[in-house]
């Protein structure tokens, strides 16, 4: 599938990362403020890699760069091949257009993770930042989407859609995590825009959809007794795979408490967890993980 | 009471028969076994977030709310809407998929077979397989009931029948678990009137520890409830 044409007006401003993104109100000129007032600058940004089999290692087979989306593949003994998604812009906010596409051909293995955690930035009004993700996993091939944490911010208006379509002998893992506001910062998330959508099909058919919205006093809703009572994160989990049974048992010893796991369907694992933080959460997450995982965790995800 | 609200007024023997069949199909002695699903809720009261009446009320307001009240009210109406076989099959698949636990699909699933097992053999028709609300809408568009009265009792009957497991789990007496149900009568409602004009991609849930109860509702030791 072809990607769309896109700018980015984001970099030309020369932007290096979210922290100079907010200097930049303040220390530019009176005449770039008075527009940065008026309408954020939006980020595009647009990402697409093919993980190939040679051999009995995964390899880059081809590779689309746009915008302040970029690739990273450090390197490593493994087999399977790891792509690191930087976002150069520094987050997201309203306006924000981002697309990422991860295809492993047949017999390959992709993990894909993020450098650091996303964090999703106050929207203007009227704003939303949208990213869109789509997973292909070919027969035999194998697809860990392990993003770091998104990190919800005050006034956040965000917008995900995360599609997989995959073979019936392909193997999924994917986790998103979710931080609302950081606590140990003191934030609070009282306003917020939030609609995350998973769709999973094989063959052709869905097997998997998760639809979070999120919408209003953050905070309020996640201390509802069937919300999250009190909770500041959570993880969904999937795991499709035609061993995925096998998986449950395990999993269950890890989440304890803190969550639930089910076979939603054969083939189909389904986690949720919750936490008071960040921290707490990826305690659970990162042996979770590493129970559905055949190759080392990513680095970005130790803790 | 407000019925077919949002929809043409209709009056005489027509709509009485129409009400009648609705709250046939949506009526606990119809025979899809509601009672016997608790929503997760037995796993939410053993581990003692539900333990009273406000509780309950709390609990069971989520649900409607941000919950499956609210996400099947749409799967039904979209079923209804529905304009051919594809894009029935398309609201059906998707409504299965979105359950999240294995007991939540059971729920779902086996509800509608029979709903659509009985109906069909009583009012013709194909016993298709579909989940439940889907059935609902697929049975009420054929027969056409007005959609606006349809979600309404729907969306009432799945407050009731969770009543009707509180009561027996937390427990409740008969008249604080109805206070509680009649109280919830403006919000099931309000999500009904809402639900009429969504799309599949207004469907929306934080429930997060209500999925949760769901999932661990599986390995509970002793269980009078098949979720």
């Amino acid at each position: 599938m072809p990607l769309a044409d896109f700018c980015c007006c984001r970099s030309n401003l020369g932007y290096a990362d979210g922290q100079e993104r907010e200097e930049a109100a303040i220390t530019r000129p009176d005449v770039l403020k008075a527009e940065t007032a008026l309408k954020q600058p939006r980020a595009r940004g647009a990402v697409s890699v093919v993980g190939r089999r040679r051999g009995d290692a995964t390899v880059v087979g081809d590779l689309r760069q746009q915008g302040s989306l970029k690739l990273l593949f450090p390197r490593s003994d493994a087999d399977a091949m790891t792509a690191v998604l930087l976002n150069t812009a520094g987050g997201v906010t309203g306006g924000d257009r981002f697309e990422t596409r991860i295809e492993a051909e047949a017999g390959g293995h992709l993990v894909a993770t993020t450098q650091a955690a996303e964090r999703a930035y106050r929207a203007q009004a009227g704003e939303t930042g949208r990213l869109r993700t789509r997973i292909e996993v070919a027969p035999g091939a194998r697809v860990d989407w392990l993003p770091q944490e998104t990190i919800v911010y005050d006034g956040a208006a965000l917008d995900r859609h995360l599609r997989v379509n995959m073979a019936a002998d392909a193997v999924l893992l994917l986790v998103e995590p979710v931080i609302f506001g950081r606590a140990a910062m003191g934030e609070t998330v009282t306003d917020l825009r939030l609609r995350d959508r998973i769709d999973v099909r094989r063959d052709g058919l869905p097997v998997f959809a998760d639809r979070t919205r999120l919408t209003g006093n953050a905070r309020d809703l996640m201390r509802r007794g069937a919300v999250g009572a009190g909770a500041g994160a959570m993880a969904s989990l999937v795991y499709a795979a035609p061993d995925a049974a096998r998986f449950v048992a395990p999993a269950r010893e890890i989440v304890q408490h803190r969550g639930g796991v089910s076979l939603v369907r054969d083939g189909v694992l389904f986690a949720r967890v919750l936490a008071k933080d960040g921290f707490a959460l990826r305690r659970t997450l990162l042996p979770l993980i590493a129970s559905m995982s055949v190759t080392p965790l990513p680095r970005t995800w130790i803790l | 009471m407000g019925m077919g609200m949002g929809t043409t007024t209709r009056t005489g023997t027509g709509m009485t028969t129409d009400l009648l069949t609705l709250v046939h199909w949506l009526s606990p002695a119809y025979p899809v076994g509601a009672f016997s699903y608790s929503h997760g809720l037995e796993r939410s009261v053993e581990q003692g977030v539900v333990r009273d009446a406000a509780t309950f009320d709390a609990w069971l307001r989520d649900i409607l709310e941000l919950g499956a009240g609210r996400a099947d009210a749409v799967l039904l109406a979209c079923a209804y809407r529905a304009g051919d076989a594809d894009e029935l099959a398309e609201t059906d698949a998707l409504a299965r998929a979105l359950s999240p636990s294995r007991e939540r699909a059971m729920e779902t699933t086996l509800q509608g077979e029979a709903f659509a097992r009985t109906t069909a053999a009583i009012w013709g028709g194909d016993a298709v397989a579909l989940t439940y609300p889907v059935a609902v809408g697929a049975a009420a568009a054929a027969q056409d009931l007005p959609l606006g009265a349809v979600l309404e009792i729907f969306v009432h009957a799945f407050a009731a029948n969770l009543t009707s497991a509180a009561i027996r789990l937390v427990p409740l007496g008969q008249t604080e678990a109805h206070t509680v149900l009649a109280g919830v009568a403006p919000l099931c409602r309000q999500i009904a009137r809402e639900a009429e004009t969504a799309g599949l991609d207004d469907l929306g849930s934080c429930v997060f520890l209500a999925d949760i109860a769901s999932m661990q509702h599986e390995t509970m030791y002793s269980r009078l409830f098949r979720s």
